[in-house]
């Protein structure tokens, strides 16, 4: 099999190539996959050829993370060693992959080491094909002398006289007009266009790519073409940049700003004046100025202003919007510099392709990057792009199959009629769902997937390519109706199998709704982009159409307003209007007469134009003020945009008014204490507390536990204990406690959504929610031990009413016991983060590195934010967001208390005088239910509480159990001494918590009688607390605003977690070792594909029923 | 192939008054730019020497050329039309012959024993083509010289079969379609201002086709057609050039004339001691 599995990597004979590693690993013994996994390694080490090299990797990543865990025995954990670990985050893999195969000799295969190998051998796999992707771009003629050019005396480009001419000094310069459709992507190719895979399979790398015009339904009179960037000089050595969507404007004036990606929202831009070679990538670094580059590109004393607008197309359309207008900036720059031979008018194929390379390098530079398809908007029309194998002439060559650019068929009219086109344009509905996405990690997905060859995912991506025939061919024949049913059949059928996530409950809302509504005139479905939930098509009869388009309207806002609690909004979902565009990006020369800008750009400058006081200006920014005034006359062309000016000039604030009173209401409503608020701020000011000081002391020793100190589910727990905890289930003396107070900020990245609603995952055919996951388990168990088991969910000011509201709308789920809600009864205030803190995390912790681009980009973006933080003063209280953005929920550790202090614990044994114990656990903990194993195993240990904990694995961060100067008790990785502490623990916390009730209430110093006294419950729960450590925790918020745009501000806030009560002196806690299955979190969305491949998925269903 | 005529373009722009500029030549006497220019095409063999001025110029270069005044034919571009139409203008001059042609805000040092021009011509002789001399030239200085594209002779370094002409291309451009193999990296071949040519040059360049056209006739078009219509050959000199029409060019020419010459010596000490001097100041 050893040498099987190279045979698979080296074969040239399409059969051997394309087995998957499956069909190799599904009957292997664990000591053969290792001897494979040897003999790959040392074939990687030694493999020239890159993608022989890639693939052996992924090899080794998916062996190491799928095949060989569930083969090694219960007891195989261990540790990861700690500079294998820095070696990962510096992204050293080699040196890591070293380390970790260093400890499976020492100590043999462990769980955990496995891990750690699994992501050193995938990250060095994907650090391998971006560098390779990064080498292509660098290499394509056209694009190498940007690197070479280190002094602005090199620097060979010129900007053409045509944008030179003017007649005085007090006149203004001509301009440079470019208008750039947007690209549809009609066939969906099954992400073949991603680099990776083009480079690699371009045999199987095509798409059908439509430029197209867009109007917003309703908004706008008639599509036209979505993009415009304006060029000209101006009398100041500056880079003007100017963005109207996103209402930002900068004169930079120094080339490190320029290469400043993230200090404003003009990295586009930036991007676009380097990958055009105005300022070429090699002048990064140089310490010369930027006023020398333009003496030297325009003119001495001379600068260039940028102006863009893409008509307020909302963000995330996935229809390419950012990358062609990138590609029209770089256009626009390149005709001004003749690198474009053409002025004006449209593009020749040569210079569309030179465009395309550059734009995939201003990408590369903004550190993002979709697929080769995406620039598709600078050609005209409609075109077959496919992907091409390397020949001797190109860089590529002995490198990879493929070029890194394909080629671009434009479609005759004899091939696609107008009648087909106008057809096309009749039948389709283009909308963006509002749904707020990251694709990143599905277009990672699916890389390694191809490479792994996967026998289902294969399969599906061999019939998307015939797909795509078919949807080629029904265009040729004018047949849209068995074009659209391609394009359903595509995503309903090869996308999922490759990619489950693509779709999600809402785009299976709207389909099935314009089914039931529409009948056989609904044509079929088109996903647009990486998923579903953002861009979408719909195609229909064309008689139905315009009525589709209000349907679909008002559909996709109800749909919106149902699940915006549970799924992330970024907007107000909208229906396009589009035509195709003919010509593809296409320029004016526009002379100084013609020149005139959007109004929203007048709004942004001329507030600069007062502050500096128009006599200061430049002769020509004169002209364009007296432009200014006279098109704002009765007759003039600003005439009508005066609330647009004037918004600019008197920002509106009544909104605010409003959010503040909000806050205040919510604040109070969920006994938000000003008190306790003032006294965090003052100690964090005065650093008292903060990052820093969640440490525990230096002194403190943390060590390892020793065997004798937990307990094993799988081997220690007897028939007699399972016998005992059945009893207690039948008896009604048990009752789960689901904690879902939280705000679940890893899952959408600061959301603000409701995590325990999220409809995640389709179980026996149907979307379900987190929730219904728990109360499905719940199910299981009552019906099993025929009891009636109490259900408790614990809330909190986010999550409450939107809970409530869906056990109210869907019956509990249909469970059958008793569901009550816990609510929360503290809330706290965010605030602006302690700069020092931001520094802390940034700069003190170990981090993992980026790819050397997206490093940039994010120490550029953090250097940002802490000049926010300064400027908007640390320890201030964080109000501008939405007022449920504003709030924190205060930590784990008030769950249980909350349930002592609003009475559910109270009401609950009132109901069951019976009930002795509970098992709380948290919401992402999809495996933990009533084991009655484990439940006899904390009931005959008598221990007050029994903490579930599992073998660590390398992205279980965050603390875990040990000894803490001698005493066994979990320890959150906020409070570890060291970063090097965390690399001693063998177990990590999975929270799940087996409680005796009466010990508990023992804790808190009450007896059950005295929960119905709220001061003695308060009391009790405030002496509690007191003994709880607070942690200060940074938290990722996310902030919307325009056309679904969101950032990502970091916010200090205050938590107790429940793990700190095992610290308590004298409360009995005992640690129970549970298989990963029972243990593992779901904390991102990104791990939902292992989560499914690792079968943990399958585990989930088989502890639940359904119905 | 015999090549007993030169043309030597005179009428640009702000280029006028440069043919009168005074050097001290290699052999330490003074002459006017014209003088050595001439010196040059007659080190080649040329006989004939036609000078293509501006209407009223003549009678000052006459003077510029000293005792060589009595060998040239003065021919007047009438408008500003462009460097083509300029040597256009010498068409009749030439008639069917092969001929040297070299602009008059260059000047050249040969690094060998034969004089730049000799070289070119002998090529040209030898190959029975017409021949550009080039230099390897930075990218930088693109935007300052036509440039060529092509492939290296087999069994020569110094000889490459053009491909293709642009005047003053882009980086970008020169990257796609000018990379010549063999030079070093961000270097281009970049006409040198001397050519040997043969008569089918004014077929290609034709001005009257070009009547109604509101740009200036180029040189490099004509080339770029030459290239595609008949075997046509870059000579990478043994030489330098020196363009004495830009920022310090007549500098810097004077100081590679003197450098090169009979004077080296002397004006190596005065450098020196300028230098010196200068350093005792600061």
């Amino acid at each position: 099999m050893t040498n099987a599995l190279v045979e698979v990597i080296t074969s040239k004979a399409p059969e051997i190539r394309n087995r998957s590693l499956d069909s190799f690993c599904q009957n292997a013994a664990a000591a053969d996959l290792q001897a494979a996994c040897d003999e790959l390694d040392r074939f990687r080490r030694t493999s020239e050829n890159l993608y022989e090299h890639v693939r052996a990797l992924f090899f080794l990543s998916t062996i190491y993370r799928y095949h060989l865990p569930p083969k090694l025995g219960p007891d195989a954990y261990g540790l990861i060693p700690y500079r294998g670990y820095q070696h990962l985050l510096e992204r050293r893999f080699d040196e890591a992959i070293d380390e970790f195969l260093a400890a499976r000799a020492g100590s043999g295969l462990t769980d955990t080491i496995a891990s750690a190998l699994a992501a050193a051998y995938h990250d060095l796999g994907f650090q391998t094909l971006a560098n390779q992707v990064r080498r292509s771009v660098r290499s394509v003629r056209g694009n190498q002398w940007m690197f070479r050019v280190g002094h602005p005396t090199d620097h060979p480009l010129r900007v053409r006289p045509e944008l030179l001419a003017r007649r005085t000094p007090r006149d203004l310069f001509p301009a440079l007009w470019e208008r750039t459709p947007v690209r549809m992507d009609l066939s969906h190719s099954a992400w073949s266009d991603i680099f990776f895979l083009g480079m690699d399979f371009p045999e199987g790398a095509r798409v059908l790519n439509v430029s197209v015009d867009l109007g917003v339904r309703g908004r706008d009179p008639h599509p036209q073409p979505p993009i415009e960037v304006f060029l000209r000089v101006v009398s100041q050595p500056v880079l003007r940049l100017v963005s109207v969507d996103l209402k930002a404007t900068a004169d930079v004036r120094s080339l490190a700003e320029v290469f400043d990606f993230a200090k404003d929202y003009l990295g586009l831009l930036k991007a676009g004046v380097i990958a055009a070679g105005i300022v070429p990538p090699g002048l990064e670094g140089s310490e010369e100025s930027l006023e020398n580059v333009l003496a030297r590109v325009v003119g001495p004393g001379l600068g260039l202003e940028i102006v863009t607008k893409v008509n307020d197309i909302p963000k995330g359309s996935r229809l390419a919007v950012s990358t062609n207008l990138l590609a029209a900036i770089i256009t626009v720059l390149m005709r001004a510099t003749g690198q474009v031979k053409s002025l004006s008018g449209t593009l020749s194929e040569s210079e569309r392709r030179i465009v395309a390379a550059r734009a995939i390098l201003g990408e590369w530079l903004g550190g993002s990057g979709g697929g080769w398809q995406d620039s598709g908007g600078i050609w005209p029309a409609v075109k077959l792009i496919q992907g091409r194998l390397a020949a001797e002439e190109d860089p590529e060559w002995g490198i990879s199959r493929g070029r890194l650019l394909p080629d671009h068929h434009l479609y005759a009219r004899e091939e696609v009629s107008p009648a087909a086109r106008q057809l096309l344009c009749e039948s389709y509905v283009l909308v963006h769902g509002g749904m707020a996405q990251n694709v990143g990690p599905i277009l990672e997905m699916v890389t390694e997937k191809y490479l792994l060859r996967s026998e289902p995912e294969w399969d599906a991506r061999q019939k998307a390519i015939h797909l795509l025939d078919t949807i080629d061919q029904m265009l040729r024949a004018a047949n849209i109706r068995e074009l659209a049913a391609a394009t359903t059949e595509n995503f309903f059928g090869p996308i999922q199998t490759i990619i489950p996530w693509a779709t999600n409950h809402y785009t299976e809302t709207l389909i099935s709704a314009v089914r039931e509504r529409f009948g056989p005139s609904f044509w079929g479905f088109l996903m647009l982009g990486g998923m579903s939930g953002g861009g979408m098509g719909f195609a229909f009869e064309p008689s139905v159409r315009p009525a589709a388009e209000a349907y679909l309207e008002e559909l996709m806002r109800a749909a919106k307003r149902n699940l915006e609690r549970s799924l992330p909004f970024a907007m107000e979902p909208v229906v396009y209007d589009f035509a195709i565009n003919d010509r593809g990006t296409s320029a004016s020369l526009l002379s100084a007469g013609e020149v005139f800008l959007p109004p929203g750009y007048y709004a942004l400058v001329a507030p600069q134009w007062l502050e500096l006081g128009v006599r200061r200006l430049p002769p020509d920014r004169q002209a364009e003020v007296a432009r200014f005034v006279s098109e704002t006359r009765p007759e003039g062309r600003l005439a009508g945009s005066s609330h647009v000016l004037f918004s600019g000039l008197f920002p509106v604030t009544a909104h605010e008014d409003r959010d503040g009173e909000a806050l205040e209401r919510l604040l109070a409503e969920n006994g938000f204490d000003r008190e306790l608020h003032e006294q965090i701020r003052s100690d964090l000011r005065a650093g008292r507390i903060g990052l820093a000081q969640n440490r525990l002391p230096a002194s403190t020793v943390i060590e390892d536990v020793a065997p004798q100190d937990v307990l094993h589910a799988v081997s220690e727990v007897s028939r007699g204990m399972a016998r005992l905890g059945e009893r207690a289930l039948r008896q009604g003396e048990v009752a789960v406690v689901t904690l879902a107070a939280g705000a679940g900020s890893r899952w959408t990245q600061g959301a603000g959504v409701v995590k325990a609603l999220h409809p995640f995952h389709r179980f026996a055919g149907q979307y379900r929610d987190f929730l219904e996951v728990h109360l499905a388990k719940s199910r299981r168990t009552s019906r099993l031990y025929e009891c009636d088991l109490p259900h408790v969910v614990t809330t909190g000011y986010l999550t409450h009413e939107p809970i409530a509201r869906a056990l109210a709308e869907k019956n509990n789920y249909g469970y059958e016991g008793p569901v009550l809600l816990s609510r929360g009864r503290s809330v706290g205030l965010r605030m602006i983060p302690m700069p020092r803190d931001l520094r802390f995390a940034w700069e003190e912790m170990p981090q993992q590195i980026l790819d050397e681009q997206a490093q940039k980009v994010r120490d550029s973006l953090r250097a940002a934010l802490i000049g926010w933080a300064e400027a908007a003063g640390g320890g201030s209280d964080y109000i501008d967001n939405l007022p449920l953005q504003c709030l924190h929920p205060v930590g784990h550790w008030f769950e249980v208390p909350n349930l002592l202090r609003n009475g559910a614990l109270a009401r609950l044994l009132e109901q069951r005088p019976q009930l002795n114990y509970l098992m709380l656990h948290n919401i992402d903990t999809l495996g933990a239910d009533l084991d009655p194993g484990l439940l006899g195993l904390h009931i005959s240990h008598g221990a007050c509480m029994s903490f579930e904990v599992i073998s660590r694995r390398i992205d279980d961060r965050g603390g875990g159990l040990g000894r803490v100067n001698g005493q066994v008790r979990l320890i959150e990785g906020l409070a570890m001494p060291r970063e090097t502490d965390e690399f001693k623990l063998t177990f990590y916390n999975s929270l799940t918590t087996w409680i005796d009730i009466e010990q508990l209430l023992k804790a808190f110093d009450l007896a059950r009688e005295d929960l119905a006294s709220e001061e003695k419950v308060t009391a009790a729960v405030r002496r509690v607390g007191a003994r709880m450590p607070t942690y200060i925790t940074l938290k990722d918020v996310k902030r919307r605003w325009g056309h679904g745009q969101e950032d990502l501000f970091p916010v200090a806030q205050f938590e107790k977690l429940w793990g700190d009560m095992t610290s308590l002196p004298g409360l009995p806690c005992q640690f129970i070792v549970v298989p990963r299955l029972r243990g593992q979190q779901l904390k991102e969305q990104a791990q939902l594909d292992g989560w499914l491949r690792d079968g943990s998925a399958s585990y989930v269903d088989s502890r639940c029923l359904w119905t | 192939m015999q090549i007993s005529k030169a043309v030597i373009t005179a009428a640009g722009h702000g280029q006028r008054r440069l043919p009168l500029q005074r050097f001290v030549d290699l052999d330490g006497v003074e002459k006017t730019a014209l003088e050595i220019i001439i010196e040059e095409v007659l080190s080649a063999g040329v006989e004939q020497i036609c000078l293509v001025v501006r209407p009223g110029d003549q009678a000052a270069y006459a003077e510029a050329a000293g005792t060589f005044a009595r060998m040239l034919v003065f021919v007047e571009q009438p408008e500003p039309r462009g460097y083509g139409d300029a040597l256009y203008r010498a068409a009749g001059f030439v008639g069917n012959e092969a001929f040297i042609h070299l602009v008059s805000d260059h000047l050249y040092i040969s690094h060998a024993s034969q004089r730049c021009a000799q070289q070119l011509v002998e090529t040209a002789k030898a190959e029975r083509s017409p021949v550009s001399a080039v230099q390897a030239t930075r990218e930088s200085m693109l935007p300052y010289y036509g440039t060529i594209g092509g492939r290296r002779r087999a069994g020569r370094t110094d000889l490459y079969e053009i491909d293709h002409v642009v005047e003053k291309p882009t980086p970008t451009e020169a990257e796609q379609s000018l990379l010549v193999p063999g030079l070093r990296a961000g270097h281009y071949l970049c006409l040198f201002g001397m050519h040997v040519l043969t008569p089918t040059i004014f077929e290609l360049l034709d001005p009257p086709a070009h009547a109604d056209a509101s740009g200036p006739v180029m040189l490099s078009p004509a080339l770029a057609a030459l290239a595609r219509r008949e075997n046509y050959l870059a000579l990478e000199l043994n030489g330098s050039r020196y363009n004495i029409g830009i920022k310090y060019g007549i500098l810097m020419a004077q100081l590679a004339l003197a450098l090169s010459g009979a004077d080296r010596e002397d004006i190596l000490d005065r450098l020196v001691e300028m230098l010196a001097s200068r350093r005792s100041a600061v």
